[in-house]
């Protein structure tokens, strides 16, 4: 993880109730505290990680918390956008784009207070005046049509963008106005607008996604910059932020689409391939055809042939098997079969090695407590060799590089394919840069195997002397699999993907620190479970908490003057992360 | 549920000024959920001199959800399906606002009729007709609104079913017809006004 300690800026939320509405009191000021890198949001920092884009449109534009909303909502909550727009077409056309109605309308009030009744134009009823509700855009109806008509809009999802009920009338309304109205009559319905305004951060918002963990784990995950990165969620699910499956890369999303798909459908292909092999007349193992040849041997060393099944001698003319004579011994001619079982072979090559390396990597996983046991082993050892690390770095290094490994096949499968290929690369061409890749492919293949060899040997029952050669061994090997890994990546970005269909395939940088872990969002707010809640001020104390708790179990719930934790030489703890990472930075 | 005492209201509204308007709003029934609209076809159109009429079905939020319209009266019109009725309006689904009425709706539709929007078509066929030959497509609106649109071109039979299916009660379309002589502009109107 990046480290925390460049932020020593404090964050804290005064207790003021306007600050609700965006005005603020002087003394009240917030900062996003940004370590870099994705963050985690939860249910109950949500609030909080919109606060800052609200906040920067407010200031900007001098407006009232809903419309900043309104604006970023029509915006997708694309700050630099929004800000462009303003800059390009000025603030009256953002607004109206928007549904943003600011009148000045003190003479309106004044000659409408003259009367004590209103019509209402949608009831037809003439009412007094307080039973009537004023919108921002100056259309003035009753209290119960308005309500009635948040209601309809709610329940068809629209929470978003209410519009005002004249005809014609572009406005958004004032989301105070809905929060209080509907919550007289359906306060669980008030709930769910709260709710929808809120998650129109994440739903709306091309840099916020929904964790893909099943069951939910509640969070969503906010990135920078770049959609094109794996994170993993503070509930271990690592994923792809641009397509929500399984982290692929250096696959592209579309070749893992393509991919998993593909797998799906060729286990059906698995059964060809039970059809296709014949027991050993000898040992009596499935033996598999390979080829277009009809003598095939099994690995006992016994041959035989596939037609009739019966053992035979190792030699083979065109016409005769030695030693065997069924007399339907012919090559398989038939184009078509030739080129699917071509085609099938070629996929069962990629996939097979992609098997092998996913199926490593879960070994290894497994592995990785035995390793762990032989650390602490050695560790109580009277030796002179007090640091470990290096074991804990290999087995990092080691679970990176077999992933990379894994997913570089499928990737070469469609690469080097001729599926996704587009007119840009000839033949000569495509070997030329294939063999390169599968140079690096087996350099990494090689490395990465030595690795894990390494890692495996019983180090805690090794002298002092051997330990150390392990160790430099493993040392250099870990460096070697980063930058191989690495070049792998520079070569796929830089000279093979150009070569496909442009903007179409794009990979997650390469992190030689492994998947990034979401960091949490850090925030002033206290954990509420209900986000209506975070709307309610009360007269707090100034009691200070050192980080939101988890659920809602802060008991000083009103208080909004929250500082920060800090720690005395900057940097900050951050629980989510495992210890060792904490440690190590 | 349906805010009745504004449906009340609007059809009183309706009725005051049928001769400007020359929109007419009956319940089918009681329950004032199911009603029939009829609209005069714009002059200088080829709807001239129609009478069409619409079926109108108020859904449980009106005002607050818009209310549904389809023709009953066959019409040939690229944003009316010549085969069920159907009306491609904006202010029929999103567009729709409380504040708008059942009257305000049916000139809307009136004015669809004398404005056809060959580029956000109900009915393709029509549409294409519309944009390729501009003459046929007035011919067939034409004919189609002699043919289904004026209830005088029917025989007595006829003129008795159309008026019932505009939700009369049948005895009282009988009668009203034998009273004005078989005129079932004069009956509808006779119909129409109670
Ligand atoms: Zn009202
Ligand atoms: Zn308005
Ligand atoms: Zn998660
Ligand atoms: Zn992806
Ligand atoms: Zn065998
Ligand atoms: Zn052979
Ligand atoms: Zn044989």
């Amino acid at each position: 993880m990046e480290d925390y300690g460049d932020s020593d800026e404090e964050c804290y939320y005064s207790d003021d109730r306007e600050s609700l509405d965006g005005l603020d009191n002087e003394d009240s000021h917030f900062q996003r505290v940004t370590p870099k890198g994705p963050k985690v949001i939860r249910k109950e920092s949500l609030l909080a990680a919109q606060r800052e884009d609200l906040r920067r449109v407010m200031e900007l534009l001098s407006l009232r918390e809903h419309h900043a909303r309104t604006l970023l909502i029509h915006y997708r909550w694309d700050v630099e956008r929004l800000f462009a727009v303003l800059v390009e077409k000025g603030k009256s056309f953002l607004f109206t784009e928007a549904g943003v109605t600011i009148i000045e309308s003190q003479d309106n009030d004044s000659q409408q207070t003259s009367c004590s009744t209103v019509r209402c134009d949608i009831c037809i009823e003439d009412l007094s005046r307080d039973k009537a509700t004023r919108m921002d855009c100056g259309h003035s109806f009753c209290n119960d049509c308005w309500t009635e008509h948040f209601i309809v809009k709610i329940n068809e999802g629209q929470s978003k963008r209410i519009r005002c009920m004249a005809y014609k009338c572009n406005a958004i309304c004032d989301e105070a106005v809905v929060r209080n109205l509907v919550s007289k009559r359906h306060p669980d319905l008030a709930e769910k607008f709260e709710r929808f305004l809120l998650e129109s951060y994440i739903e709306d918002n091309k840099m916020v996604k929904w964790c893909p963990s099943t069951p939910h784990c509640g969070n969503a995950i906010r990135v920078e910059e770049d959609q094109f990165c794996e994170v993993e969620c503070s509930c271990g699910m690592q994923f792809c932020f641009s397509c929500l499956s399984e982290t692929h890369s250096p696959c592209s999303c579309l070749m893992w689409e393509l991919w998993s798909k593909k797998c799906r459908d060729e286990s059906e292909t698995v059964n060809w391939i039970t059809v296709h092999t014949k027991p050993c007349p000898k040992c009596h193992k499935p033996v598999e055809k390979n080829g277009g040849c009809n003598l095939v041997s099994c690995v006992c060393g016994q041959a035989f042939c596939w037609l009739c099944g019966g053992a035979t001698g190792r030699d083979h003319t065109w016409s005769r098997i030695a030693g065997h004579s069924c007399g339907r011994y012919k090559e398989d001619q038939e184009k078509k079969t030739e080129r699917a079982k071509r085609d099938l072979y070629r996929y069962m090559h990629y996939h097979n090695r992609y098997k092998a390396h996913t199926d490593s990597f879960e070994l290894e996983s497994k592995l990785k407590k035995t390793i762990m046991r032989k650390v602490s082993i050695s560790e109580e050892k009277e030796s002179r060799l007090r640091d470990f690390s290096w074991v804990t770095n290999g087995l990092q290094r080691l679970f990176r590089s077999r992933r990379v490994l894994s997913y570089s096949y499928p990737f070469a499968f469609y690469m080097f394919g001729e599926e996704l290929l587009e007119d840009g690369m000839t033949e000569v061409d495509r070997e030329i840069k294939q063999s390169l890749f599968e140079d690096q492919q087996q350099q990494l293949e090689s490395n990465v195997e030595k690795l894990s060899k390494f890692l495996g040997k019983p180090f805690e029952q090794y002298s002092d002397d051997k330990v150390m050669d392990i160790r430099m061994q493993v040392i250099n090997l870990s460096v070697v699999t980063d930058s191989l890994c690495k070049k792998m990546y520079e070569c796929i970005e830089n000279d093979l993907l150009g070569s496909l269909q442009p903007g179409m395939h794009n990979i997650a940088p390469y992190k030689s620190k492994g998947i990034e872990k979401a960091s949490e969002l850090t925030t002033g707010w206290s954990s509420k479970t209900n986000a209506t809640n975070m709307f309610l001020s009360s007269s707090g104390g100034t009691s200070k908490q050192e980080r939101p708790s988890d659920s809602g179990s802060s008991d000083d719930s009103g208080c909004f003057a929250l500082k920060r934790a800090r720690k005395e030489d900057g940097g900050y703890f951050d629980l989510n992360l495992p210890a060792e990472v904490v440690d190590r930075s | 549920m349906i805010d009745f005492s504004r449906v009340q209201k609007e059809l009183q509204e309706c009725s005051r000024d049928i001769e400007s308007s020359g929109i007419r709003v009956t319940p089918k029934s009681d329950n004032l959920g199911r009603l029939t609209g009829i609209i005069p076809g714009p002059t200088g159109t080829p709807y001239e001199g129609g009478t069409f009429c619409i079926d109108i079905t108020l859904p449980d939020g009106y005002p607050f959800e818009p209310p549904k319209m389809q023709f009953a009266t066959k019409v040939w019109h690229p944003n009316i399906s010549s085969q069920s009725g159907a009306i491609c309006l904006d202010i029929l689904k999103d567009q729709w606002s409380p504040a708008l009425t059942l009257k305000t709706a049916l000139l809307s539709v009136q004015a669809l009729l004398s404005a056809p929007q060959p580029d956000d078509p109900q009915d393709a066929v029509v549409a294409q007709q519309y944009i390729k030959e501009y003459q046929t497509f007035v011919g067939t609106a034409r004919y189609w609104t002699e043919t289904f649109a004026k209830v005088s071109s029917l025989g007595v039979e006829e003129k008795v079913q159309k008026l019932v299916e505009m939700g009369f009660p049948e005895s009282l379309v009988r009668s009203t017809l034998e009273a004005v002589g078989g005129d079932e502009n004069l009956a509808l109107e006779k119909l129409c006004s109670g």
